[in-house]
């Protein structure tokens, strides 16, 4: 008996946590795998159809085009939010620099703003015959450009969106990153005579190389799921040049299509996986 | 290193049990055949027969003044059925409603709820044909068809959303243009045409530019004509001479240069509409709130009138939107639920203290008219005379044109998922990519494929 209790002991306190995640996370996973694998609506018996909604979404259009608005908005994102973050967090670093404390509050201040109330001035900001962006691009006689109401513009609006939002949560890790170099080898490096750019590119980067990387995984999630920007700020148009992976989902589920927004889900957790795991791959190989 | 032969089997047995346990619970999940499920069970409901019923009932509205406005009758219902208490919530209803009913948990007994998203819910409605039975001849046909699935109704009306011409009666009648001559489409033609030669820069038509209001816009002409996107057993109908008119005349206005690309009431919308270049809005009745608070410049100038017919003698009015209020077969009172809604729409008292003068509306509701013709009565109004209308008789233009909707306009259940389609290509054709015999054969298509075939 003693051995039993002895041996059960660690499973006994895990059970909690076990409870709450079967609960929670298996449990959910599994009814949506199943869930896609048929037409349910929302009521009555599901009917079985296979691979039906699967290969409706991997042959239809629009699944691809989502799929394709947010590897753009990918691009036009986490790249220049990158960049930007590091610079940014190197001189919030700087000892020098007085009222840091007021500059990482400033920061971090979009990020904490209601999305809902920075969509509503991006939509007034970005009017096309009477927002201030096109007034003051017109003292320099740049013609009106319709930066919401045109599909070529809609996606960079949308990304800048996107890194007003958030740029600010990414200076704040990659400066917790930028704390854990230890200040002796900037030190060194300038007893060697190396530059702020040299010590920028020779030791900042490469030491916060897993912090970068945490941040382009964290971002790549998010863009591929990003939904309340386009539903607040496009509605996906126009001609759904804004429909992200996340707000075609939604459209799904919203439509009582079930059975496809479940399948939808899991196309686009294995494409984020498969995202992850090269970008860790990546990380290992420099390593 | 494991030094224990037992733990492999140990874990194996705690995964195995988490599989179990998690597959377990999926089975709580819906029964799965392997065709479609042909259960059919009897979801009439039935008036209470108690003489005084009893009870407590939960309804659902959205927030804002229209929740104030049905908060404010719950007083005047308790006085007829002083023993059924009323839980009024204020509730993000597009946002809950499907995971309540879908879940099955704290399911209201009456919802306030879109008329385009009746169908899609219909599974888990009371089909309400038999309690509206005494009524339904009085019933706006329009919004009897927009409840309609199947033999069933599934709704119980609310308010019919008539469409308006808005014009600009002080800008045009400085141009020399006299609207009120106007009768039918091409008559509206003209007179942008006579306004755009008097104010070269403006675009006196509104076209609008969102996909879901152009698509509802474009729904409105169609009840004109007494038609709509699908018939009645879901069979899409876009290919016909009317949509073809109504596309060839929106392509007309775009291709003349004579329409106003904007969202409804954006901030473009709004400027175009307070410098005069912008004078005529086909619109529902809900746009008299635009001059009411959001065109300060040119309030009072504006004037509402029936649509223009779309040939000589034709309907002057089809239906642009509208709500009803369902009643879930989950709710544990639904039957005290219809007497709420009874006493609203049907009872004088009732919807008299919607649309009539009350706290929160000081001169009236005025953004719809009841769906219940001895309510639409326009020799009775509701609500007064706008200030911002130049002191107009809103409720007479509004209930005459009301009753001249035509019937047989049938709102299918995917009509909001069409919007991806038929919207869109709608605003391809406004911004001169395709032609109205485009956008009938890619949104026929795309309907057919994207949304029919996978009901």
């Amino acid at each position: 008996m003693a051995k039993f209790r002895r041996r059960s002991a660690p499973y006994l306190f895990v059970l909690p946590f076990l409870v709450i995640f079967v609960a929670f996370s298996v449990y959910p996973l599994i009814f949506t795998a199943r869930l896609s694998f048929t037409n349910w609506r929302g009521s009555g018996a599901a009917e079985w159809v296979g691979w039906g909604n699967y290969t409706y979404l991997l042959t239809s259009e629009a699944f691809w085009s989502s799929l394709g608005n947010s590897a753009v908005l990918w691009l036009l994102i986490v790249p220049i939010q990158i960049v930007l973050a590091v610079i940014v967090a190197v001189l919030l670093n700087s000892a020098k620099l007085k009222l840091r404390g007021l500059y990482r509050v400033a920061f971090i201040v979009p990020f904490v703003t209601p999305l809902v109330a920075v969509a509503q001035i991006w939509v007034v900001l970005f009017d096309q015959q009477y927002g201030a962006i096109n007034a003051f691009l017109g003292v320099f006689g740049i013609p009106d450009i319709g930066w919401l109401t045109t599909s070529a513009w809609a996606k960079p609006t949308l990304a800048l969106l996107f890194l007003w939002k958030t740029t600010g949560f990414i200076i704040i890790i990659l400066l917790s990153g930028l704390q854990s170099i230890d200040g002796s080898m900037y030190e060194a490096a300038e007893l060697d005579g190396a530059s702020k750019l040299r010590q920028l590119w020779s030791i900042t980067v490469p030491l916060l190389r897993r912090t970068i990387m945490f941040a382009v995984v964290l971002q790549t999630l998010a863009v591929f799921q990003m939904f309340a920007e386009p539903f607040v700020v496009t509605q996906g148009g126009p001609y759904n040049s804004t429909t992200t992976a996340g707000y075609y989902l939604y459209n799904h589920i919203t439509r009582g299509d079930l059975g496809t927004g479940a399948a939808n889900s899991f196309l686009l957790v294995i494409l984020v996986m498969v995202l992850s795991l090269f970008f860790v791959r990546m990380l290992r190989a420099k390593d | 290193m494991n030094s224990n032969p037992k733990r492999p089997a140990l874990r194996l047995a705690a995964v195995g049990v988490t599989a179990v346990a998690a597959l377990a619970l999926t089975a709580c999940g819906p029964d799965i055949t392997a065709g479609a499920d042909d259960e059919a069970t009897s979801d009439r409901l039935q008036a209470p027969s108690a003489d005084k019923p009893e009870g407590e009932i939960t309804i659902w509205d959205r927030s804002g003044d229209l929740y104030e406005v049905f908060d404010a009758v719950i007083d005047d219902f308790n006085k007829k059925y002083p023993d059924i208490k009323v839980n009024h919530e204020a509730v993000d209803i597009n946002a809950k409603l499907q995971n309540t009913l879908i879940t099955g948990t704290d399911v209201p007994d009456g919802v306030f709820l879109d008329d385009a998203l009746v169908g899609g819910f219909a599974d888990h409605l009371w089909d309400l044909t038999d309690v509206l039975a005494p009524y339904a001849d009085d019933i706006a046909p329009q919004k009897i068809d927009a409840t309609t699935v199947g033999d069933g109704i599934y709704g119980v009306p609310y308010d019919l959303n008539p469409g308006l011409l808005f014009y600009n009666a002080a800008a045009l009648e400085a141009a020399g243009v006299d609207a009120t001559t106007i009768e039918t489409y091409d008559d509206l033609l003209d007179a942008a045409r006579a306004y755009q030669e008097a104010v070269p820069e403006s675009h006196p038509i509104h076209l609008e530019q969102s996909p879901f209001l152009g698509q509802l816009q474009l729904e409105m002409y169609a009840s004109q004509l007494g038609t709509s996107i699908a018939d009645a057993d879901g069979e899409l109908r876009l290919d016909s001479p009317e949509y073809e008119q109504i596309l060839t005349f929106l392509d007309t206005v775009q291709s003349d240069g004579l329409g106003t690309r904007a969202e409804y009431l954006s901030p473009t919308d709004i400027a175009e509409l307070e410098n005069g270049n912008q004078v005529f809005y086909p619109w529902a009745i809900w746009f008299d709130f635009a001059p009411q608070q959001l065109l300060p410049e040119t309030s009072g100038d504006w004037r509402a009138m029936e649509l223009p017919a779309w040939e000589d003698g034709g309907a002057r009015s089809g239906a642009m939107g509208g709500s009803s209020f369902v009643l879930p077969k989950e709710g544990e009172n639904a039957d005290l639920a219809w007497l709420f809604y009874e006493f609203l729409m049907y009872d004088e008292a009732g919807y008299s203290a919607v649309w009539g003068i009350n706290d929160i509306y000081p001169t009236g509701l005025n953004t719809s008219i009841p769906a219940y013709l001895p309510a639409a009565d326009p020799a009775k109004p509701l609500f007064d005379p706008i200030e911002a209308l130049g002191g107009q008789d809103l409720w007479e233009v509004a209930t005459t044109a009301g009753a001249q909707i035509p019937s047989g306009t049938s709102i299918p259940s995917w009509w909001n998922g069409a919007v991806d389609y038929l919207g869109n290509d709608l605003q391809k054709m406004l911004d001169g990519d395709l032609t109205p015999a485009e956008v009938i054969s890619s949104s026929t298509d795309a309907i057919q494929t994207n949304l029919i075939d996978r009901q």
